[in-house]
C-alpha cells in the first residue's frame, strides 16, 4: 500500500466562485494585507465559455516531490511522513525569494512584514488535533475536501485540470473533477 | 521594462564578470615582470574587486542577511547553496593568485584554476535560475546566457589590462561571443513563442519590447561592425557591450513571466 499523502480534491463542478475558503484561511492565520495563501482564480472565458463561470481555489499542492524544499538553500522546509504535507518553517528562512520563483503554483509567497516566504500549511496543527483544514471547513458548498490523494479513486477526479499548470516532476498533490457544461435550451 | 530583484542583477552581471576577466588573464603569460606587470595584478585584481561587489549585491536580496551563512546547510540538493560554495572558492582562489603574483610574480596554475572553477560556479549558477516557475527558463539556457556574459564581458573589459600580443586574442574571442550571444538572443524569444502560455507571453514581452532591440544594435551589431572595421577592439566598445548585458540581465529578472500568472487560462 503506498504512503499516506494528503492533498485537497476541488469539486469545480460544485465551487460557486464565494472565496469563502480564502476567507476562511485569512480568518485562521491573519496573514499581512499582500499575502494570501489560498487564492480563487476565474476560469478564462477561452475554456470556459459560457455565461456562468467556474473557478479554480488553489492552495499549496504538497506536491509529492516539492521543488519549494528542493531549492531552498536552508533547509526550512520539510515534509511529513506520516500524512505528506509540506510544512514551511519560517524561522529558518532567510526571505531568499529561491522558493518563490522556483514553484509554478505560486504557492509560496513572500511577507514583506516579516521579510521571509509563507504557504499554506495544510493547516497541520489542526489536522492533528483531529480537525478539518479550514478553507475545507469553510466552504459552503462541499466544493473542496481534503483527501488521501494516493487512495483516492473517484472517477470523475483528475489530476490536471485546463487551466492548471501540468509539472508532472513536481507531482502535485490535488484532484480536480471538471466543471460541468450548462444545459442549453433551444427553441 | 520592468525593473526586478535588481540586486539579483547585479549580482550575477558581476559575479560573471568577474569570472570573464579571469578566464581571460589565465589566458595571458602569468609573469608580472616587464612593462605589462601592473597591468596583469591591475587586471586579477579588478576581477576580485567585482566579485565582492557584486557578492555584497547579493545580500541586498535576502530578507535576513545575516542568516547567509546558512545557505551552505543544504548542498545536498539545492542549486543556490551550490552556487554560494561555488563563487565563495572562486573567490578565494582569486584572491590567493592575486596575492601570489604580489609575492612571486608568478601565479599562472593558481589563475588557472581560479578560471576552471569561475566556469563551473557560472554554470552551476545557472542551474538556480532554470526553475520549474519560469517555463521559459527552465532548460539549458540560463546556463548558456550566463556563460556567453562572462566571455562576452570578460574579453571586452579585458582588453583595457591586457597587452599587446593579447589583443588578437581578446578580439577573437568577443567577435565569436558575440556572434553566438547575437544568434541565441534573437532565436530565444522565437522558441519561447512556440512553448506553453507562459513562455509565450515571455517571448512577446521580449520581441515587442524597444529595450531587447537596443540591445541587439548596441551591443551586438554595432560592436561587431567596429570589430569587423578595426580588427581590434575599440576603447568605447565595452561600454556598449556592458551597457547591453545589464539591459539584458533586467529582462531576465523582470520581463520572463512566471507559470503562476497563467492560472486559469489556457496553457
Amino acid at each position: 500500500m503506498s504512503k499516506k499523502q494528503l492533498g485537497f480534491f476541488v469539486d469545480v463542478k460544485r465551487c460557486i466562485g464565494c472565496f469563502s475558503c480564502a476567507m476562511a484561511c485569512k480568518n485562521q492565520y491573519h496573514q499581512e494585507k499582500e499575502v494570501v495563501w489560498r487564492q480563487v482564480y476565474p476560469v478564462s472565458e477561452e475554456i470556459y465559455p459560457h455565461r456562468q463561470s467556474a473557478w479554480l481555489s488553489l492552495a499549496c499542492n504538497h506536491c509529492q516531490n516539492p521543488t519549494c524544499l528542493k531549492v531552498c538553500p536552508v533547509k526550512a522546509y520539510f515534509k511529513r511522513d506520516k500524512d505528506g504535507v509540506v510544512v514551511h518553517e519560517q524561522d529558518k528562512c532567510i526571505g531568499c525569494g529561491n522558493c518563490i520563483r522556483s514553484c509554478p503554483y505560486g504557492a509560496p509567497r513572500y511577507n514583506p512584514v516579516a521579510k521571509k516566504a509563507e504557504k499554506c500549511s495544510l493547516c497541520w496543527q489542526r489536522l492533528d488535533a483531529g480537525l478539518k483544514p479550514a478553507c475545507v471547513q469553510g466552504c459552503p458548498a462541499k466544493a473542496l475536501q481534503l483527501v488521501d490523494v494516493n487512495q483516492f479513486a473517484d472517477p470523475e477526479a483528475v489530476q490536471y485540470i485546463a487551466g492548471f499548470p501540468k509539472f508532472a516532476a513536481l507531482n502535485p498533490s490535488v484532484r480536480f473533477r471538471a466543471p460541468s457544461q450548462p444545459r442549453v435550451i433551444r427553441r | 521594462m520592468v525593473i526586478k530583484d535588481f540586486s539579483l542583477v547585479l549580482f550575477t552581471m558581476l559575479g560573471q564578470m568577474a569570472v570573464g576577466l579571469a578566464i581571460m588573464a589565465a589566458l595571458r603569460p602569468q609573469t608580472a615582470e616587464g612593462p605589462s606587470e601592473g597591468k596583469l595584478k591591475t587586471h586579477w585584481l579588478v576581477a576580485g574587486c567585482l566579485l565582492v561587489a557584486g557578492l555584497i549585491a547579493s545580500f541586498f536580496h535576502l530578507g535576513h542577511p545575516g542568516g547567509s551563512v546558512l545557505t551552505l546547510t543544504h548542498l545536498s540538493n539545492s542549486w543556490l547553496s551550490r552556487e554560494v560554495l561555488a563563487f565563495g572558492v572562486f573567490g578565494a582562489l582569486l584572491a590567493a593568485t592575486w596575492l601570489t603574483l604580489l609575492k612571486s610574480g608568478t601565479g599562472s596554475l593558481l589563475g588557472r584554476i581560479a578560471a576552471a572553477v569561475g566556469i563551473i560556479a557560472v554554470l552551476v549558477s545557472g542551474m538556480v535560475y532554470a526553475p520549474p516557475g519560469f517555463p521559459a527558463l527552465n532548460n539549458i539556457s540560463p546556463l548558456v546566457l550566463f556563460l556567453l556574459t562572462a566571455f562576452i564581458l570578460g574579453s571586452a573589459l579585458a582588453s583595457y589590462f591586457a597587452d599587446d600580443k593579447l589583443q588578437p586574442t581578446l578580439t577573437m574571442v568577443l567577435a565569436v561571443s558575440l556572434i553566438v550571444g547575437l544568434v541565441i538572443n534573437l532565436l530565444l524569444p522565437s522558441m519561447w513563442l512556440a512553448g506553453n502560455k507562459a513562455a509565450q507571453m515571455t517571448g512577446q514581452n521580449f520581441l515587442s519590447s524597444g529595450w531587447f532591440w537596443a540591445r541587439i544594435v548596441l551591443e551586438f551589431v554595432i560592436p561587431l561592425v567596429a570589430l569587423a572595421a578595426m580588427k581590434k577592439i575599440a576603447v568605447w566598445v565595452p561600454v556598449l557591450v556592458v551597457f547591453g548585458e545589464l539591459v539584458g540581465r533586467i529582462m531576465f529578472f523582470g520581463s520572463v513571466v512566471h507559470s503562476a500568472a497563467t492560472i486559469g487560462g489556457l496553457q
